[in-house]
């Protein structure tokens, strides 16, 4: 039953990197919005391995309800920005999205 | 203070308060009647303030005759005591305590009465203006005989030609006056306002310094209102000032005054520092004191010099004022002596600097009628006279053979001069000469007596002169003149009593008579002064055979001198016109012109009257200082008993000479037999000689004006090339450096800023590339920015 | 045992579709990893007692936002768009920068010593548990302010035992906002779609 925190944790760890790398190197922008729930989840991993296992308790759950509520929200906005961006780019490569160059 | 020195004071103030009112006139001359350039008020002013001070020095001079206990008359008692005078004569300047040793006479003051003074001459302070150490500068005055008559005469005069300016002057009395001798670049003649004013009040200036002249106690105010009247000469013969003649003539006047100054100059520096003082004499009026004068020290009571042989030389030995007794070397006062005589030979146009007399009939008439003939020119002789005692035999040696030297030039080259006013303007040179020869021959009272005649009868022919010329409309050249006298006969007849007395004719009907002295002969003024000159040189050279020239000189040019005043008089006025439109338009001046002529005529013909025992001569003769010949000098001085022996033979000869002269040119001029033309081809050289002036001016020329002027042009080459050539040089260097400063500026700092500025755009450049604009990019960064921070920190703050 | 089992399982299933998702470079297959990987999340959440969190990552998660992003895909991702190819640099880049920040995370995670933190509490989600069988009631009381385990009545100012009253109201209004702002954004555009204009999005 008691399976040591630093297991979670570092799953929680792989998942954030994962999300992380994701964003840096994916072109697609979708694939952006999925290393971003890639993150969220890792975070929310820590949250509720830290809840179980320290005095945090019903804290880290329900932190982790609103980072999902979140994060759901954030997916739609984003979604409609990506869509937005395939229309006025007929592509969905971020990187013809490079207009800000300095 | 003494009656005298009051009256006498304020006769010498006075021209200065009418200067001081006069010079303003273009202020104040808008108010007066007539308007601001027609007004004659100027004139008035000047004519009150000198005509005021004649009657205050005539009074003076009434007042000296009682209070001098001077004899008018040569009494019996004075003629046979030839040696009384002699040996009391010096109590003049014996100190106020000790009692005169038989002054006596038959005027004779009573003993006790407190006006009579002792002695023969006045003296005090009015003001003390400095004392520096033992110098001390002072106004003071010395009145005696000679003082009073000189100012009387210098007033008479000025006021009689005053007077006659009111009327020579009056083409200035316009506000556009035009000057047909002066030429503008355009052709036309000047236009200038008129200076009437003006011209009346340099003439009160003048007659303040030459009354302060003669009115000075010590040598030093002497110097002071000898330079006045040389500022006012100045000032006078370059009246018209855009002439360009007369205002080179007024420089030369001054410039030739100064060099005989700076003679002048020396001779006070020696007296000051080896006597301690400029006085005179001791004071006996106000601010009486002991401490003597120049007179005393160099002269004691007998007019004796005291000479000494030390081993330094010959010495004169004298008291200082402190009571010790000092010496002064032999030469050194003898040069103290030329000095001061060198100042008279500039102020009286002696030989050599007799140039600047000429020109500076540039002036208007009246001016060389008042300035130059009769006062300014016998400042010098006045001053010879007066500084007489000081004068070792040397110098008086000195002072003859100068005026020997002048009267004979002057006199030969007048005889071919053709502008009336050169004529006079030689001829009184000429008797300068004689006065300063009498002076140097011991005749002190002759030379003196000569001045004053001399004065009544130049500037009475002067101004005849000016009357001729204002008549013929500014003619000046006889040339063009002739048979005058019908056209203008007060002037011609005025102007022949004044030719008659300078050239000592007279009917001699006393020679008959022996009893009577020769005082008395029919003459006018000059017979007489010219007589006792002639008389003295006669006498000196029988004493001194050795300097018989200074007898031959005078007689010869006394003769010249009727000659060429003839040869004047002749042209002018007798004969036949030579130019009729001349003629034609000539006529005589008004009485305020014509009135001065005849009063000076009268002063010409009648002040000498009694000769050497009329009044005049006496009255001078009161203030003669005795003389002895210094030993060692091999001088002889005539005395009056030597004078009076040889004085007979003078008279008949100097007569002789000059009836020759007079018969000479009377056939020359008036029956031209021989012709004047045909002798002038025959002696041409000598007459271009003449004519030339002796060639003094080109003399002087080379040996003064072109040095000057080579000095000059080296000196301004100098600051030209060298001075400029520093000037010019630094202003290069300055730009220069100034150039490598801007190249500085605008390489190097300029160029660091730059490069700044470049090196910011071009790390700002290659930080550009950074904003690739990509987002993958941003949170590559993002990722690797956390990770570096936690390595970092990891790295740095280990924990456990 | 079992729990340690299951817990590999998932653990494994999980950190695979979290790697799949960056090694896979089609946009559909990544989806799908995605899926998986929020799946056995879930399992994870469940093995942790927090039986709400779980049913609720699956509810919202994976049922509503990874079917967002499948839609998502299935907008974009047409044709020649479902695989974009990277270069190798980039590969390598991105995986030694993951490789870098997970052993930093790990270093960290092992060197801590949770279980000082744990051993003096006992967790109190057990009572909770205990209870009903599962957290949402607690969770519940909770997100209306009144914390359940603690004694009810007593509120006390330190922050550690409040309610999340205030936050649940924001995230309401925020929810709110976010479907207006996202109607808004994806809104049919009334002009031609070729002008992009940046600024009317």
């Amino acid at each position: 039953m008691d399976t040591s925190l630093t297991n979670y944790l570092l799953i929680g760890a792989v998942m954030f990197v994962s999300g992380v790398v994701c964003m840096a190197t994916k072109r697609n922008g979708i694939a952006v919005l999925m290393g971003v729930e890639l993150v969220l989840n890792g975070a929310n991993i820590n949250f509720v391995a830290f809840s179980r296992h320290t005095s945090l308790g019903l804290d880290g759950q329900v932190v982790s309800l609103f980072v999902i509520v979140l994060a759901a929200a954030e997916a739609a906005v984003a979604l409609a920005i990506a869509l937005n961006f395939y229309n006025n780019y007929q592509t969905i490569d971020i990187d013809r999205g490079d207009k800000l160059q300095g | 203070m003494d009656i005298k020195a009051c009256l006498l004071t304020t006769a010498w103030l006075l021209p200065l308060v009418g200067f001081a009112v006069e010079i303003f006139g273009g202020y104040w001359s808008h108010h007066a009647p007539g308007g601001r350039f027609r007004s004659r008020l100027a004139a008035y002013i000047s004519v009150g303030c000198i005509g005021g001070g004649f009657l205050l020095s005539l009074t003076a001079l009434v007042f000296g005759v009682t209070d001098f206990d001077l004899s008018l008359w040569d009494s019996p008692h004075h003629a046979s005591a030839s040696e009384a005078p002699a040996t009391d004569a010096l109590a003049q300047f014996a100190v106020a305590d000790e009692a005169p040793a038989g002054h006596g006479g038959a005027e004779q003051a009573q003993p006790g009465d407190p006006d009579a003074h002792e002695h023969n001459h006045v003296s005090g302070r009015l003001y003390e203006l400095a004392t520096f150490g033992k110098i001390r500068f002072a106004i003071d005055y010395y009145i005696d005989s000679l003082t009073l008559v000189m100012f009387t005469m210098v007033t008479l005069i000025a006021t009689c030609i005053h007077v006659f300016a009111i009327g020579y002057m009056d083409d200035e009395r316009t506000d556009e006056h035009v000057d047909h001798q002066v030429h503008i670049s355009d052709g036309s003649h000047l236009h200038r306002p008129g200076r009437f004013y003006q011209f009346f009040a340099y003439l009160s200036l003048f007659c303040f310094s030459m009354l302060g002249l003669v009115l000075a106690g010590n040598i030093f105010m002497v110097f002071v209102f000898w330079e006045l009247v040389g500022i006012c000469s100045y000032l006078l013969i370059g009246f018209y000032v855009e002439r360009h003649s007369a205002s080179t003539a007024a420089n030369k006047a001054f410039i030739v005054n100064r060099v005989g100054d700076f003679g002048f100059i020396i001779g006070l520096m020696i007296l000051i520092t080896s006597f301690g003082t400029f006085n005179f004499t001791a004071y006996n009026d106000r601010g009486a004191s002991d401490q003597p004068g120049l007179f005393e020290m160099v002269r004691d009571h007998d007019g004796a010099v005291h000479v000494d042989e030390t081993d330094q030389g010959r010495v004169v030995k004298f008291h200082t004022p402190n009571g010790s007794d000092t010496s002064i070397p032999y030469w050194l006062l003898v040069t103290a002596g030329l000095g001061i005589f060198a100042g008279c030979v500039g102020k009286s146009a002696q030989f050599p600097l007799q140039t600047w007399l000429p020109d500076a009939m540039e002036g208007p008439t009246p001016v060389s009628a008042l300035v130059h003939s009769a006062t300014m020119v016998a400042a010098g002789v006045y001053l010879a006279g007066r500084f007489f005692p000081v004068f070792l035999p040397e110098v008086l040696l000195t002072i003859a053979y100068t005026g020997a030297i002048t009267l004979f030039v002057a006199a030969t080259i007048a005889v071919v001069a053709t502008d009336i006013k050169r004529v006079l303007a030689y001829s009184t040179i000429s008797q300068l000469g004689y006065m300063m020869l009498a002076i140097g021959l011991g005749g002190w009272a002759a030379g003196l007596f000569h001045l004053i005649t001399h004065a009544f009868f130049k500037s009475l022919m002067f101004l005849a002169s000016g009357s001729v010329i204002v008549g013929c409309h500014h003619e000046q050249e006889m040339t063009r003149m002739g048979g005058l006298r019908k056209k203008m006969p007060i002037t011609a007849y005025t102007m022949l009593v004044g030719v008659i007395a300078i050239c000592g004719l007279a009917i001699p009907w006393t020679w008959a008579v022996p009893k009577i002295a020769s005082g008395w002969d029919i003459a006018f003024s000059g017979y007489h002064s010219k007589d006792a000159i002639v008389a003295t040189a006669l006498t000196y050279a029988n004493l001194n055979p050795i300097h018989s020239l200074l007898f031959l000189a005078p007689l010869v040019t006394a003769g010249i001198t009727a000659f060429y005043m003839f040869r004047l008089w002749f042209y002018t006025f007798a004969g036949e016109p030579r130019d009729q439109e001349l003629y034609d338009h000539c006529h005589e001046s008004p009485w305020v012109m014509t009135g001065p002529l005849l009063v000076l005529a009268l002063f010409a013909a009648a002040c000498a009257i009694g000769g050497e025992q009329g009044t005049l001569f006496q009255l001078l003769s009161q203030s003669e200082t005795h003389v002895q010949d210094v030993a060692g000098s091999a001088i002889n001085l005539p005395t009056h008993q030597d004078i009076a022996v040889f004085h007979g033979q003078a008279g008949i000869m100097a007569l002789l000479v000059a009836g020759l002269g007079t018969l000479l040119a009377y056939l020359m001029y008036c029956r031209r037999t021989p012709d004047p033309s045909l002798i002038k081809r025959q002696f041409a050289a000598t007459h271009e000689f003449l004519v030339e002036k002796w060639r003094f001016d080109e003399l002087y020329d080379a040996m003064f004006v072109r040095p000057v002027h080579v000095v000059a042009s080296w000196f301004s080459g100098f600051d030209h090339r060298v001075l400029d050539g520093i000037l010019h040089w630094f202003a290069r260097t300055g730009v220069t450096v100034s150039g490598w400063d801007r190249r500085f500026d605008e390489g190097v700092v300029d160029g660091i800023v730059n490069w700044v500025a470049e090196k910011t755009q071009e790390v700002g450049r290659s930080l550009q590339t950074v904003q690739t604009g990509r987002l993958r990019q941003y949170v590559m960064f993002i990722a690797l920015g956390v990770v570096t921070l936690f390595v970092l920190i990891f790295a740095l703050f280990p924990e456990t | 045992m079992n729990d340690q089992a299951l817990f590999w399982i998932f653990a494994i299933l999980a950190g695979g579709g979290a790697i799949g998702v960056v090694i896979l470079q089609d946009i559909v297959r990544m989806a799908f990893s995605l899926i998986i990987s929020l799946g056995s999340t879930a399992g994870l959440f469940f093995l942790l007692d927090a039986d709400f969190v779980a049913a609720t990552q699956l509810l919202v998660y994976v049922g509503g936002t990874l079917v967002l992003l499948i839609f998502g895909v299935m907008l974009t991702a047409s044709g020649p768009f479902r695989r974009i190819q990277m270069s190798s640099g980039e590969t390598f880049v991105g995986a030694a920068v993951g490789l870098l920040f997970f052993s930093v995370i790990a270093f960290t995670v092992i060197d801590v010593e949770w279980e000082k933190l744990a051993a003096s509490h006992r967790p109190v989600v057990d009572a909770a548990t205990d209870e009903t069988g599962s957290t949402s009631r607690a969770i519940g009381l909770r997100l209306v302010g009144i914390p359940a385990d603690t004694e009810v009545g007593v509120h006390s100012n330190s922050g550690e035992k409040t309610g999340y009253l205030l936050p649940f109201e924001i995230v309401s209004v925020h929810l709110l906002v976010v479907l207006v702002g996202a109607a808004y954004l994806a809104r049919a555009k009334r002009h031609e779609t070729s002008e992009a204009t940046g600024g009317d999005a």
